[in-house]
């Protein structure tokens, strides 16, 4: 019989624990980055913002591969990144575990900014002023209105960013390098094992990788279902 | 004086230019039709909307631009009612109370808010399940509970069903004693129960300020060239007649015989509204009249209203009564200032 642990190699299990470590990173920087992102995009009027929506979207329509080649070039040597990885002392940004938390920023970001956008733009302006009137400043009105009424959309893009990333396949491919316990995620592992012809452990990988993300997509549907039932819980 | 300000700033293709003083107490009616501004008013007053000017509330300045001053909404000590309750979706009754009562922290005296506009059967319930009446209570009761010295009502009735309107009206001009209102409102009989002063708002503009019986005698003002121009008459009770269910009212040395459902005490001041519709002239008392009311008067004004209407202000006691009348009666009745006559009226409603 084969136990959970046995039925991936170590080398398997450390490329999922990579890959797991880059999505949470991942996920936490873009909820930080994307919150006041998506409230100027979704709550302001300012000229150029639907060219600035285009550009945060190329990722969904862009080959991995495109995306990967241009962050391989600005994360190398003669990159920014390369710049700023020699303050910190580094050679390059590409082929580190930063140079991919950048990669995937990028990769990731239109899959947690759209639910934000979505959920603040349903936001009740009515219910934000009078937050004011009853005494609740900017900051106080976003932890004790925004936050709450907009829990569902954090919610789903935490899971679609955290899946998303997941999944990177192309771009940690150009920037990765494969570095066991570094850059070496699950789905650059499966993919290596079907190139040396190992079917087996290809098959283990890939079906954690499938019930993985099924189960997280699966979560985040049945709280949307309950949610749109009425509950605000 | 409460409140003072003078404020410019733009709503759309309106420019919005007002200034005025806020009476310590009592309710003002800020009144317009649709699309004058006066929302944008309220919300400038609140500082929910961007304008230039200044805005003194007491001994604070609320603010002062281009100058710089500016205390933020959420520092000023006032109460808010909108068209919508605006209620805090994910929270309890009890929670939007207490979402107030955290950050204002003042009001110990929550139960007798509470009780006052009867929520207490509400208080666990989600704010989703509330009926339009329901709602705009717990929101009344919410701006109240932030304990404010100014309370700003944005067409608050407007989301109620009308059975519930006259008890939320009840509760407004009970918080009304101790706290000043601005209340703005499109509707005549909103104006004519809750008004101590008015305000007419139109195109962007405070055209008119004053008590409000003067706004409404006013014959040039547009309340008294409305169609359902009225007066509003205050007097004292006095004997009630449960058998034809009629109060009487004494207006000086005047009395009237007011249809009442319920007998109020002696003495207790009450205030009349006659409609000028309802009210027509005659040189001589009639004899075996169905009409109740027929009072000795005097005529102040003639105005004609065109149309083949005139409006003419009479005065009874020094309170004013309005009359409209058709120009061909007062052509051949003659009637011009200066004269007594009788009025005769048709009907009169407690307010």
């Amino acid at each position: 019989m084969v136990t959970g642990l046995q039925m991936l190699s170590s080398a398997d299990w450390l490329a999922l624990w990579v890959s797991v470590q880059l999505s949470l990173v991942t996920v936490i920087l873009l909820l930080l980055i994307c919150t006041p992102l998506a409230w100027w995009l979704a709550r302001r009027q300012w000229p150029g913002q639907s060219l600035v929506e285009a550009s945060l979207a190329l990722p969904l329509v862009l080959p991995p591969s495109v995306l990967g080649f241009y962050l391989l070039l600005m994360l190398g040597p003669n990159g920014p990144g390369g710049w700023f990885a020699q303050l910190a002392g580094w050679r390059s940004l590409a082929f580190s575990f930063p140079g991919l938390v950048i990669g995937s920023l990028v990769y990731s970001l239109p899959f947690v900014l759209q639910p934000l956008k979505n959920a603040f733009a349903t936001l009740d302006n009515n219910q934000l002023a009078m937050a004011s009137v009853c005494g609740a400043s900017p900051r106080d009105r976003f932890f004790s209105l925004v936050l709450p009424q907009a829990r569902l959309g954090y919610l789903s893009a935490a899971m679609l960013g955290f899946a998303h990333t997941l999944g990177e396949f192309g771009v940690v491919l150009m920037i990765g390098g494969s570095l066991p316990g570094e850059t070496r995620v699950a789905s650059v592992a499966l993919y290596e094992h079907v190139e040396a012809g190992d079917y087996s452990n290809a098959h283990r990988l890939a079906a954690v990788l499938l019930v993985m993300s099924l189960v997280m997509l699966w979560g985040l549907f049945r709280w949307q279902r309950r949610r749109d039932a009425g509950s605000w819980l | 004086m409460s409140l003072e300000f003078s404020l410019t700033g733009k709503a759309g293709n309106l420019t919005i230019q007002a200034g005025g003083h806020l009476p310590a107490s009592g309710v003002t009616v800020l009144f317009g039709s649709s699309g004058t501004g006066k929302s944008t008013l309220l919300k400038m007053l609140a500082g929910l909307y961007p304008c230039t000017g200044t805005i003194r509330f007491a001994d604070q300045l609320w603010q002062d631009e281009p100058e710089g001053a500016l205390l933020p909404v959420w520092q000023r000590p006032l109460g808010m009612l909108m068209q919508q309750p605006a209620l805090f979706r994910h929270l309890s009754v009890r929670g939007n109370l207490d979402y107030v009562q955290r950050r204002r922290g003042k009001a110990e005296d929550l139960d007798g808010i509470i009780a006052a506009t009867r929520i207490e059967p509400l208080l666990g319930r989600s704010v989703q399940q509330l009926s339009g009446g329901e709602a705009q209570r717990v929101a009344l009761a919410r701006a109240l509970a932030s304990q404010p010295e100014l309370l700003l009502l944005d067409e608050p009735l407007s989301a109620v069903d009308l059975p519930h309107r006259e008890s939320l009206l009840d509760m407004i001009l009970a918080v009304s004693r101790t706290v000043p209102i601005l209340y703005v409102t499109h509707s005549m009989d909103e104006l004519l129960m809750l008004a101590d002063q008015v305000w007419l708002m139109e195109q962007g503009q405070l055209i008119a300020q004053g008590p409000v019986a003067q706004a409404l005698a006013s014959l040039t003002g547009p309340l008294a060239q409305r169609s359902d121009a009225t007066s509003l008459l205050s007097g004292d009770c006095g004997d009630y007649d449960p058998a034809d269910h009629l109060q009487t009212v004494t207006v000086g040395q005047t009395s009237l015989l007011v249809p009442s459902a319920q007998i109020r005490a002696r003495g207790a001041s009450v205030r009349l509204r006659i409609a000028a519709r309802d009210v027509s002239l005659c040189r001589q008392p009639p004899q075996q009249s169905s009409i109740l009311n027929i009072l000795p008067v005097t005529v102040d004004e003639v105005s004609p209203l065109g149309a083949g209407q005139h409006l003419v202000r009479l005065s009874l006691q020094s309170q004013v009564l309005l009359a409209r009348l058709s120009s061909r009666s007062v052509r051949e009745l003659n009637i011009v200032a200066g004269e007594a006559v009788f009025a005769q009226v048709k009907a009169v409603a407690l307010v």
